[in-house]
């Protein structure tokens, strides 16, 4: 237990959060290695699948990142995507899907490197406080 | 209720004859205890085959989506909300139907009645107003038909359809009903005990989608479940697999379920799915202010968007 | 005839003792309904069901079960071969199964046990098992075995048949295994039961409704009933669930899929439905029975009609009566059959 690390997997908007990655980056920001990144052209392709997928696979946090509300790189897309956000938190955390502490969500700016790199750190301490995911998971289908 | 029969077969004989539609959707009786057939009637001699009663549950929506002729259907309360759905979703248009709207008092479910029975076999049913005679071998009990609805029915508050050409009875009177107590309950629960909750829940299923398919909003060509390339979710009684299908199918419903209870209804293991829908049905409401098929003009709540959408998904 | 008689004080002792040579599954409540499940103890047995909910055919075809498997875990020795799945065949009781259900697996094995195609998993369960039924004296008013050709107590497929006479059970050996299941039971002489027994099945038979007769059904020609015009009709109601193909014990179609995994994956078997859309999907793209009266249609045809024009020895129905129970939009079956049988013949015979 004592050596285990916490991996997350990032979904991150291409036009904003994954710049602002990237601008960490290039900046020599340091922040935790725990985040696996997946790019996305915008916070709304995320679909509650993809969400539910990697838990099944055994991550132990997700994290979706996008342009703030009103800046999105398609207009709306953000906003059609903050009420299925709001949905989805709730109702995995309800069904016990998830514990909470699991599920982050945010919006960074292409600009803002120093906020990703912070909040690295905050969604992998979160994580990590949460433990190792062992409920929602699929090694095998449990069939005799 | 019955005067329902007689108004229904009216009505359906007058609209076949003046061949305003090609055929009227109804039920008729089942040839079991507590059960109706839903029904097409293509002629006026059919349309005497049609009844109401506390069995016609089944949500006659169901059988809308993808119609190519002009139907007369009946709707109760839940039943014409799925039907504005449809028309919102494209999956018939208004021209096609004339909705017959039903006043409605509630459904029976027979569950709980074979629970305050013992498992004793009931042979027949019968309602009379407000009293319902139940005999079996041997026994004969009367009850009030208002201690036997279906779940759905004892906090419904939409009894009266939203949508018809025809309405076939007075409307009856509205309640106001906390409808989440049972879902306030889980919500106060701790993490895993939530979870135990739910493995519970969902583990006589034997994955026939029976309640899937009962769903009018359940239209997709091809389910989520039956996609391959990716697989979301297997298809064997897997309990991981089997709490995704129930997760992600009560996701889909979001904005869209009327709690009609033709899911929970149709569930050869009575699994109480209805735990599932109500959770987002009370989020979309406290976070939109939205009722699903209430409103014909308005776009269900994930299709839509508000500049001041509150933002409780984000941390601090 | 029954053959011995065991008081019903000692029947607990005996499940004991079965329990200590098979692993044994009977009737086991389970809050609103019943499923045969393994005991650990006598008093687990609930012999005072009607019958199970699900059909006791999950105890030889299990929703899922994994055929093969395969590893690429780097410590395993047997990494990258497949192997086939390791599985329980232990000898196995099934007791308390009704009638019904027993011929519905002889009724099976038409499918999982023929001259050229061998379900090596079956047939091996098949023979682990040895099944004590449970004649039935309260059939349901959804039961129609009698019109089946099966009956409240008939034999077929059993090994020990349980007639239930008040203060015991009266039991008929019907085969090699049922006479070793029975070897060291403590009983009584049947004699006095015999005529107890007949009077309680002829009793239990005519309580049970003529539902429609299946040799008319094999006496139509299969286009006629293939063609007829019922069929739009019975298939409206249908929402095609799959639901009466689960219960059912004598639908055993299934599906097989690969499940893969980073270090590992399964080939497992599960069941599938002639009511789901996807059943028929060619990989063409082609689906020849996409149209839902086809399904429908599919269904009562090939247990009413095919099963019985091909292996000649009635319908692929035991009158259970699980699926008009369970059919959400009650489609009857009996109603089905009747309007097969009264279907006009276009040539005789």
């Amino acid at each position: 237990m004592s050596d285990w690390e916490p991996k997350i997997i990032a979904f991150l908007c291409n036009w904003c959060s994954y710049g602002a990655a990237d601008l960490a980056g290039v900046s020599r920001l340091q922040y935790p290695p725990n985040i696996r990144v997946i790019r996305v052209p915008c916070s709304s392709r995320i679909n509650p699948k993809f969400i539910l997928a990697a838990f099944r696979h055994g991550v132990d946090g997700v994290w979706v990142s996008g342009c703030h509300p009103g800046d999105c790189h398609y207009l709306e897309g953000n906003l059609y995507a903050r009420r299925k956000f709001a949905l989805l938190k709730s109702q995995l955390e309800y069904t016990g899907i998830i514990e909470p502490g699991r599920l982050h969500f945010s919006w960074i700016s292409s600009a803002e490197g120093a906020r990703f790199a912070e909040k690295v750190g905050q969604v992998v301490e979160s994580v990590r406080a949460a433990g190792p995911a062992k409920h929602f998971v699929k090694k095998q289908a449990e069939v005799p | 209720m019955h005067s329902y029969t007689e108004r229904i077969r009216e009505a359906a004989k007058r609209v076949l004859l003046e061949k305003r539609v090609d055929g009227v959707i109804g039920f008729r009786k089942g040839t079991v205890p507590f059960m109706n057939e839903p029904f097409l009637a293509l002629s006026p001699q059919q349309a005497d085959l049609l009844v109401w009663d506390g069995n016609c549950a089944m949500n006659l929506a169901n059988y809308l989506p993808k119609r190519t002729d002009r139907v007369a259907v009946t709707a109760k309360g839940c039943d014409s909300r799925s039907i504005v759905i449809h028309l919102l979703e494209n999956q018939i248009r208004r021209e096609q139907l004339y909705v017959l709207g039903i006043p409605c008092q509630g459904m029976t479910d027979k569950r709980k009645l074979a629970d305050r029975l013992n498992g004793k076999g009931i042979l027949g049913v019968e309602e009379r107003g407000d009293e319902l005679r139940v005999y079996g071998r041997g026994f004969e009990y009367s009850f009030e038909r208002g201690e036997f609805l279906q779940e759905n029915c004892a906090v419904c508050e939409h009894k009266n359809p939203v949508l018809y050409d025809e309405l076939l009875g007075e409307p009856v009177a509205e309640q106001q009903v906390d409808r989440y107590e049972e879902i306030r309950k889980i919500e106060s629960m701790p993490p895993d005990r939530k979870r135990l909750f739910f493995e519970d829940l969902v583990r006589p299923c034997i994955r026939c989608y029976a309640c899937r398919n009962a769903c009018p909003a359940c239209f997709c060509p091809t389910c989520f479940v039956d996609e391959k390339k990716p697989q979301w979710v297997g298809k064997t009684i897997d309990p991981t697999d089997t709490r995704t299908f129930h997760f992600l199918r009560a996701f889909h419903m979001a904005g869209r379920c009327t709690d009609c209870g033709s899911c929970e209804r149709a569930c050869p293991v009575g699994i109480r799915v209805r735990l599932f829908t109500r959770k987002l049905e009370k989020e979309i409401k406290e976070l939109y202010g939205y009722e699903a098929g209430v409103i014909l003009d308005e776009r269900p709540p994930l299709e839509a968007f508000r500049p001041e959408d509150p933002e409780p998904f984000l941390d601090g | 005839m029954p053959d011995i008689c065991i008081a019903k004080e000692n029947f607990p002792e005996l499940i004991e003792r079965l329990m200590g040579r098979y692993r044994v599954y009977a009737p086991v409540e389970r809050g609103r309904y019943y499923e045969f499940a393994q005991i650990g103890k006598a008093a687990e047995a609930d012999l005072s069901f009607s019958n199970t909910l699900l059909s006791p055919k999950g105890l030889f075809h299990p929703q899922a079960e994994r055929m093969f498997e395969y590893s690429l875990a780097r410590d395993d020795p047997d990494a990258g071969i497949v192997k086939e799945a390791q599985k329980e065949f232990a000898p196995r009781l099934i007791l308390g199964i009704r009638p019904c259900d027993a011929r519905a697996f002889d009724l099976d094995d038409a499918n999982f046990d023929t001259e050229t195609l061998k379900d090596p998993w079956w047939i091996r369960r098949r023979d682990a098992t040895t099944m004590i039924g449970l004649a039935c004296d309260s059939p349901c008013s959804t039961c129609f075995c009698t019109s089946m050709g099966s009956g409240p107590y008939d034999t077929a497929g059993l090994d020990v048949l349980l007639a239930d006479i008040g203060e015991g059970y009266a039991a008929e050996v019907l085969s090699e295994k049922g006479k070793a299941a029975l070897e060291d039971v403590c009983g009584s002489s049947a004699a006095g039961a015999c005529l107890q027994v007949a009077e309680k099945k002829g009793a239990a038979e005519q309580s049970i409704a003529a539902a429609f007769d299946p040799v008319a059904i094999s006496k139509i020609g299969m286009l006629d009933l293939y063609n007829s015009p019922m069929w739009e009709e019975v298939q409206f109601a249908c929402i095609n669930c799959g639901a009466c193909t689960f219960l059912c014990p004598t639908c055993w179609c299934f599906d097989i899929q690969d499940e893969v995994y980073a270090d590992r994956g399964d080939r497992l078997r599960l069941w599938d439905s002639c009511m789901f859309p996807l059943f028929t999907l060619h990989g063409s793209g082609h689906n020849p029975r996409s149209i839902k009266t086809q399904r429908v249609r599919q269904r009562f045809m090939h247990k009413l009609k095919y099963y019985q024009d091909r292996y000649n020895r009635g319908p692929a129905c035991v009158g259970c009566g699980r699926c008009v129970q369970a059919c959400p939009v009650n489609i009857d079956i009996r109603q089905v059959g009747l309007k097969m049988a009264s279907t006009v013949s276009s040539c005789s015979a």
